[in-house]
């Protein structure tokens, strides 16, 4: 995961649900591959290829995709999105019941009695309070990567062993999503790393040693790590929640998607978290079971709207922009960049984007048409004629632009910017690729207080909850996660507005409005959204694949419920 | 010249040598555009303080030129630092890297100086014949090849038989020693293999030059005259003299083991030390590059110091 947009998607965590799985199953006690009375085989490994792998199993270091999934399989959290509806509703976690006040300024949660960590510690309200206390008290500093968790939270504490009690500063409409998807951690382990400056709680690898699993809490734990090569979880056989199917999982790292392919194919693997869309057919007709879904991911045309650092006045007006946007052909972008593996992208907040039984997704905002000879007509308007060869000109300089261009964008990024390319071509701009490696792109992009590119393509891994995605126009993500110069005071406006809607019905409205104006100022324009693309061999079933696919962090579900076929 | 003096200059040259590539090491990555911190900051919940609270733990918020005195201070009480991305030293992250590394690379390059030695001697004995033209334009195309595109046909057409990424098998329970020896051993079938194909080129037509240089001398011919066998003549005489050159190219050529994993290692998963580079490229992982560049640095001057030296050792004529 690269740098920018990459790097950790989201977030939510883990436990699993008690509900929802004993709902489904109804059987469980392992065995090696024997058959329970529901019918489902019992036991088994299940070997799971990644291509991204574990930065760290430290939550405060770790920032990849994999790394996230991993604690929401390893740690318990209070509540969890359930993935097997559409709508992601919470669902239960380590929490049974919770409420939050309507007033928004006191959650409570009703934790599971009786639970304990895999060390055999009793696992209670009071480990809940004493986690998020901490990411509190090291939130400047150490704790820093979580500090979300602990927004506008005032007080947290265990009123009895089972019952949970935060107050907050001001209302907060992701109260449930800070808290409830967020790992809870043993004091018992990291107790003593939280002292003092608190510098050792980075420090700390937090990998199994001396054949000790690592302690926790949810339906799996780490037994075994080796970086850059393999982590392997077995059954919790102290998990509170229903015991998942199989024995264990192994997650092996693979630095090149080719050689995971064939593993699949030849019966190295048994599944794929994220296939790229050239793979589906050799997948397919080798007998793989290819799921195609929506994605949680966006590609984008950025516009730098830095008035003091875009040196290209024009990209400015909303009109070019616009005019730019007709020139775009989604469709083909869509055919021949993806292979037909995407859909034509409209707002910034992805189509399929359920979270806690909201659609996030305004499904008003259209993209605009492919239609040259309108954009054509926007830039004749504006006095931008075109020179002898063909290119227009705008403030007295041909219109050419250097569109920066991550690497991590290769491959389909490559393809979409030459249909763009041929496209801008027909009205007359001419569009330069700048490819750089995805950490000297930001640079490309940012330095010392200002934005310094006239376009870039990128793309989002948004979270669940729309409150990330969201964040990236504001002004205060200047110079951090903003990447276009955006920076308006209505916009500003209504992201306070909804982090501080906690009715859901009210906070997707202003959600929606955000949506559209964002797509009416244009910072982006957003191409297309990722199908999402997982395989797995017909030896296995069950899997819950999800917009983040089957190893996820929004649930425990997928390898909870996977078993042998 | 002396042999100690020898001896003296080559080591004293080998050593600024390193000590100049920890200075260039040093900047060259900090002059690379990109960010140490920025990945490690952007994580969706993270707060705004949190990257500036990174830049101050890794030292980054001081002058280069500090960065640098500490980084020679530390260096030479042994400590290269701590990575990064994962907050592990950095020696102990490398240690399980190269260690990981070396019995791959080795059985490789082992490979490769058999079977270039091998062909190298029979294409001189047969030159001028089929097979000569045959091993030696097959030797030309296995040396050109690029690495990576000869591991991906590798992993491609014989994945089926051996395992295609990794070092073990991890579901493999309790394996006996005999069981995880197998296990590595097939693992690493592939990843050697290629190191030996895109290596053994190079030894096949060094061997084949010496030794054609070697079979024209004179004292080839008296031999010739004097009768003795054709494979006498070959092993005894011209073979030996032929090792010279071809010793240096192995001692050479072993500094650039850990160099020339890095494609090899990407395109198999091999979680060695060309892996660990790769990735703290891509997140400009300072300490981890220093370091991982500090190990390929000595290995390839240690092993130009053990040529030199040992050319010193097997050709009397250096001295004179």
């Amino acid at each position: 995961m690269g740098a920018r947009r990459r790097p950790v998607t989201y977030l939510v965590l883990l436990p699993v649900l008690v509900l929802v799985l004993s709902a489904c199953s109804g059987t469980s006690e392992e065995g090696g591959g024997t058959t329970g009375a529901g019918g489902v085989k019992q036991g088994g490994v299940l070997r799971l290829g990644t291509s991204s792998g574990l930065t760290s199993l430290n939550p405060f270091v770790g920032f990849n995709q994999d790394d996230y999934s991993v604690w929401m399989y390893i740690y318990p959290s209070l509540l969890q999105y359930d993935t097997t509806t559409s709508s992601y509703d919470y669902m239960g976690g380590f929490a049974q019941e919770w409420e939050q006040s309507t007033d928004g300024l006191t959650v409570t949660f009703k934790t599971v009695p009786n639970a304990t960590w895999s060390d055999g510690e009793p696992l209670t309200a009071e480990d809940v309070a004493w986690t998020f206390n901490m990411i509190k008290q090291y939130e400047k500093g150490p704790t820093g990567a979580w500090a979300g968790s602990v927004t506008f939270l005032d007080t947290i504490e265990a009123t009895d062993d089972n019952t949970v009690v935060a107050t907050y500063e001001q209302p907060s409409g992701t109260a449930l999503f800070d808290l409830g998807m967020t790992m809870i951690l043993p004091p018992q382990v990291w107790e003593q790393y939280a002292t003092g400056d608190g510098k050792a709680i980075r420090a700390f690898p937090n990998e199994p040693e001396g054949g000790e699993p690592l302690v926790g809490g949810g339906p799996f734990i780490l037994t075994e790590y080796k970086k850059n090569d393999i982590a392997l979880f077995e059954r919790n056989p102290t998990y509170y929640g229903t015991k998942p199917y199989v024995d264990g999982f192994g997650l092996q790292f693979f630095r090149d998607e080719d050689a995971m392919i064939t593993a699949l194919k030849t019966d190295q693997l048994d599944a794929i978290n994220e296939i790229p869309p050239t793979s589906v057919e050799t997948l397919e007709s080798a007998g793989m079971e290819v799921y195609k879904g929506l994605g949680l991911s966006l590609r984008d045309l950025i516009f730098n709207l830095d008035p003091e650092g875009q040196q290209r006045p024009e990209l400015l007006d909303p009109q070019v922009r616009e005019a730019m946007e007709y020139a775009i052909d989604r469709d083909a972008i869509v055919e021949t960049a993806w292979l037909g593996y995407a859909s034509p992208g409209s707002t910034i907040v992805p189509e399929g984007n359920n979270a806690g039984g909201v659609d996030w997704h305004d499904p008003s905002v259209q993209p605009l048409p492919y239609d040259l000879a309108k954009a054509n007509e926007i830039l004749d308007s504006l006095g931008y004629t075109r020179g002898s060869d063909g290119i227009r000109v705008a403030e007295g300089r041909p219109m050419e632009y250097e569109v920066v261009f991550p690497l991590d964008e290769a491959g389909a990024g490559d393809r979409a910017f030459r249909i763009m390319q041929q496209s801008f071509k027909e009205i007359g701009i001419t569009l330069i690729q700048k490819r750089l490696d995805t950490n000297a792109a930001w640079n490309a992009m940012y330095d010392r207080g200002h934005y310094i590119f006239d376009l870039a393509m990128w793309d989002w891994f948004p979270a669940a909850d729309p409150d990330f995605i969201l964040a990236v126009l504001t002004c205060d993500q200047w110079g951090n996660w903003n990447d276009t110069g955006y920076c308006t005071e209505e916009y500003d406006k209504l992201y306070k507005e909804q982090k501080s809607a906690v009715d859901p019905t009210e906070r997707q409205q202003i959600v929606y409005e955000m949506q559209q104006l964002a797509f009416k100022d244009r910072p982006y324009v957003i191409l297309t959204y990722d199908t999402r693309l997982d395989a797995w061999s017909p030896k296995w079933t069950g899997f819950v694949p999800t917009i983040q696919g089957i190893f996820n962090n929004f649930s425990t579900q997928s390898l909870s419920l996977v078993h042998q076929a | 010249m002396r042999r100690a003096d020898y001896v003296i200059k080559r080591v004293a040259f080998a050593i600024i040598t390193v000590f100049v590539a920890i200075t260039i090491n040093f900047f060259l990555f900090r002059v690379l555009p990109g960010d140490a911190v920025r990945n490690l900051s952007r994580v969706p919940r993270a707060s705004e303080e949190f990257r500036h609270s990174l830049e101050v733990q890794f030292g980054l918020d001081k002058p280069l030129w500090e960065q640098y005195l500490i980084y020679l201070r530390e260096l030479s009480r042994g400590n290269m630092g701590v990575s990064f991305s994962n907050q592990q030293p950095v020696w102990s992250n490398l240690r399980e890297a190269l260690l990981n590394t070396i019995p791959m690379a080795t059985l490789g390059t082992v490979m490769a100086i058999v079977i270039g030695i091998v062909t190298g001697v029979l294409s001189a004995w047969r030159r001028g014949n089929t097979s000569d033209h045959v091993s030696t334009n097959l030797a030309i195309a296995f040396y050109s090849f690029p690495t990576q595109w000869l591991a991906l046909v590798v992993l491609i057409y014989m994945s089926a038989w051996f395992p295609s990424h990794g070092m073990t098998d991890p579901f493999l329970i309790d394996p006996t020693p005999w069981e995880h020896f197998v296990d590595v051993m097939r693992h690493m079938a592939l990843p050697s293999l290629v190191f030996a194909l895109t290596l053994y080129g190079e030894y096949t037509l060094i061997v084949r030059s010496a030794m054609l240089e070697t079979l024209g001398e004179d004292y080839v011919l008296t031999a010739r005259a004097k009768g003795v066998p054709q494979r006498r003549i070959v092993v005894r005489h011209a073979f030996r003299n032929a090792l010279l050159p071809t010793t240096t190219l192995i001692a050479l050529s072993l500094g650039y083991i850990v160099a020339g994993a890095i494609l090899i290692e990407t395109v198999f998963s091999w979680p060695g030390i060309g892996n660990a580079v790769y990735q703290a490229v891509t997140e400009r992982d300072y300490p981890m590059l220093q370091g991982a560049f500090l190990v390929l640095t000595i290995s390839v001057v240690f092993f130009n110091l053990l040529a030199d030296l040992l050319y010193f050792r097997l050709d009397p004529r250096i001295t004179e």
